[in-house]
């Protein structure tokens, strides 16, 4: 009985914890004299918050209900439970959801949640064609285009131009490079940091770039999960001593405390791997690291190898319900935000509608916040995304997070942590039907 | 005053059980349209579930082994254990000991502290939990000093590292649920009449006696009570460890409780079979436990 009672205190609080319960009715138009364009709901995580609500202001005709969520950001499972709840009760559907997590709508795609509709059509085939090709495959599931990647989000080197200048060091291009700055670093500069491994996806700006093969679906639907792989482990053996000497520390970079160390008027951010959209929004937004300070690289190379690689983190997709009632306005809706120049020119990520990309990269290239140009190399690492990394139905980040975070911030090496990572990627593979190959 | 007296004996007053059921009837009618509808009825159907496949064909022991074999379920039941246990304990200990402390205070005093502890109980559980967040981050609790000196942890990664988290639970679900038991203990101490206390200091018992050997053994059943409501929730831990999942980016996993494991399959893997199979496991453990205890302290008998 008593099981009973918390099961029931489930939904209610689903939507209150989990969902910051954010309802945010974004002037929900008052349709002057019947509007032809009916009503949508669409969920969004806080990011995305601004380009929905400036949809709403663009189209009076079009009532828009934004409920913000926490965008599955972190490997959560929110959107499995919600729509595994509208899937069982028949009803409830929002008519577009944006993901933060790109693993997102291959399950979405799957028979059993059933949720995607296909984009074409809905959006037009003309501006469709101007999604990079990577980035279309990425939301091709079975064969089906199911979603939009809102950004491309691909890793460069982030530095600190006036820091790397004061202390004399020379932008690194290769791994190898990075890591001996790390050691001087260390006994040179103590405090301050060349990147960081404690975020969820830290297995993906390392483990990614470095073409570890720990998450590579293979033709016939099998997974590929070999952490012993010797790409995993030579970058296993690069971060542990960066690791251990503080400049390379596995805290995560959304923390207040991160912020607090390494951040603000005197940063302490000499470099930093990450993704596109770090741009301003992490570094000035969340870091609080002044203007004329940071700028980008190439994404680094592993000791003279060719072609570079780099890894991926988040690029999160929009995904149109086939449940909708209104599915010409939700596509409509989709097609704004991704492509908009009101949203996308000055929006924190990288756009993967090339139109905007081109405007985007030339308005932060004007950017007086950075200390020179990112646009080059960051439009440069779109094409070099490894490919060998595949979207998967479970989310993989929360295994690094408690399989190896917990225990690099116990003082464990990364090199002892990978078959462990190995071993909980497998389990979670599994129990997620895929078939698993460990080598 | 003293009303605890015989009551005259009339034979027939006791023996005629039938009038005297029918009595209490009224008592307990409200309850049970909410008991059949959110109690017995989720229960039957949790039962039909647990022991059938999708299609609702009955599968035996199926589901019951298949969630047993699955690699969360050890862990899961591992940590409830844990935590349950802890928690158990500080309750019995603390609850009964400040409530026979403050029973033993004059009245002003001790309504202050009674009133203090129950306190952080009027936080809902999931508000109960952010401010612990911010207890335990060290960058911004005011017992920093706390955490750095005796955990040894300088981020909140290291606050709440996986060896914590049960001890952390149990502090958290006892801050917010002790003070309510406090004060229910203390209402079962005022059940004891005034003059057996004054015999037994008559008797020459110190405060020390009369808490231990005379109030103790009388509130036994209240805390038999309290223990069997608390075992039941113990095993039932959800919302603490999936709210620090999420604040803490997934460092603690979403399936750390038992309850937690039978919401992901449920409504990851839609998989509401398994998820049922483990909630009778849980329906299992609270009877069981249920049970020992309430015969073991004689919860229900009327007789002495």
């Amino acid at each position: 009985m008593k099981i009973n009672r918390r099961w029931l205190g489930l939904a209610p609080l689903v939507v209150a914890a989990a969902i910051a319960a954010a309802t945010a009715s974004a002037g929900a138009a008052t349709a002057k004299g019947g509007s032809a364009s009916g009503s949508i709901t669409v969920w969004v995580d806080a990011v995305r918050l601004p380009a929905a609500k400036a949809y709403v202001k663009a189209h009076p005709k079009v009532k828009v209900k934004i409920v913000t969520f926490d965008g599955d950001g972190n490997g959560a499972t929110t959107l499995q439970a919600k729509i595994q709840l509208w899937n069982r009760t028949g009803k409830g559907w929002p008519d577009v959801i944006f993901s933060e997590q790109a693993n997102d709508p291959v399950w979405m795609a799957s028979k059993q949640f059933d949720f995607a509709a296909p984009v074409k059509g809905l959006i037009p085939a003309k501006m469709l064609a101007k999604w990079p090709a990577p980035s279309r495959g990425q939301c091709t599931v079975g064969g089906r285009e199911i979603c939009v990647q809102d950004n491309l989000a691909q890793t460069v080197l982030w530095y600190d131009k006036t820091l790397m200048d004061k202390f004399g060091y020379a932008v690194p291009t290769t791994w190898q490079e990075w890591a001996a700055i790390g050691q001087k670093v260390a006994t040179e500069h103590p405090g301050y940091i060349i990147g960081n491994a404690g975020d969820s996806y830290s297995a993906w700006m390392y483990l990614w770039a470095d073409k570890c093969p720990i998450s590579q679906v293979q033709t016939n639907g099998s997974v590929r999960i070999n952490s012993g792989d010797s790409h995993c482990t030579r970058m296993a053996s690069l971060l542990d001593p960066l690791i251990k000497n503080g400049t390379t520390p596995p805290e995560n970079i959304f923390t207040p405390a991160f912020a607090q160390k390494y951040g603000g008027a005197d940063p302490k951010v000499l470099m930093m791997p990450g993704p596109t959209w770090y741009a301003k929004d992490v570094f000035s937004g969340t870091l609080k690291i002044p203007a004329g300070h940071m700028a980008a690289a190439m994404p680094l190379q592993w000791n003279g190898e060719t072609p570079i690689t780099t890894g991926q983190i988040g690029g999160g997709p929009w995904i149109i319900s086939r449940h909708s009632k209104n599915i010409a306005a939700a596509g409509d809706f989709v097609t704004w935000v991704t492509t908009s120049p009101v949203v996308k020119d000055k929006g924190p990520g990288y756009p993967s509608y090339a139109p905007a990309a081109t405007r985007w990269l030339a308005n932060l290239g004007k950017d007086p916040y950075f200390a020179s140009s990112p646009a080059k190399p960051l439009q440069a690492a779109a094409n070099l995304i490894w490919r060998g990394w595949s979207m998967v139905t479970y989310p993989d980040q929360p295994v690094w997070s408690n399989t190896v975070v917990t225990q690099l911030v116990a003082g464990k090496s990364l090199t002892d942590l990978l078959p462990a990572l190995g071993d909980g990627l497998a389990q979670a593979a599994q129990a997620a039907g895929y078939k698993v190959v460990r080598q | 005053m003293s009303a605890s007296g015989p009551i005259s004996k009339h034979p027939g007053a006791t023996r005629k059980r039938g009038p005297r059921r029918l009595r209490g009837l009224p008592f307990v009618l409200p309850y049970l349209p909410l008991l059949i509808v959110f109690g017995i009825a989720p229960t039957i159907y949790a039962i039909d579930l647990a022991f059938t496949n999708v299609a609702g064909g009955w599968v035996g022991f199926h589901n019951f082994v298949r969630t047993y074999n699955d690699y969360r379920f050890g862990p899961a039941f591992k940590h409830i254990l844990v935590y349950t246990s802890i928690w158990l304990c500080l309750l019995v200990v603390f609850v009964v000991g400040l409530a026979l402390l403050l029973h033993g205070r004059a009245g002003r005093v001790s309504a202050t502290f009674r009133f203090l502890f129950y306190i952080p109980g009027a936080l809902a559980g999931a508000a109960a939990v952010l401010v612990w967040l911010f207890m335990l981050d060290p960058s911004v609790s005011p017992g920093s000093f706390l955490l750095r000196d005796v955990l040894g942890a300088d981020i909140f990664a290291q606050s709440i590292a996986p060896g914590n988290l049960a001890y952390i639970f149990a502090m958290i679900a006892f801050w917010t649920g002790a003070g309510g038991w406090i004060v229910v203990m203390y209402g079962a101490l005022n059940t004891i009449p005034p003059d057996l206390e004054e015999a037994a200091r008559i008797d020459g018992a110190g405060p020390i006696g009369i808490a231990l050997r005379l109030k103790l053994p009388l509130i036994r059943k209240w805390i038999a009570y309290m223990v069997i409501l608390s075992f039941a929730t113990g095993t039932q831990l959800f919302v603490e460890p999936q709210l620090v999942n999420q604040a803490s980016l997934g460092l603690v996993p979403d399936t750390w409780s038992s309850n937690q494991l039978a919401y992901q399959l449920a409504f990851r893997y839609a998989d509401f079979n398994g998820a049922a199979a483990i909630a009778v496991d849980l329906l299992a453990i609270g009877l069981v436990g249920a049970v020992l205890i309430v015969t073991r302290t004689g919860l229900f008998r009327t007789d002495d």
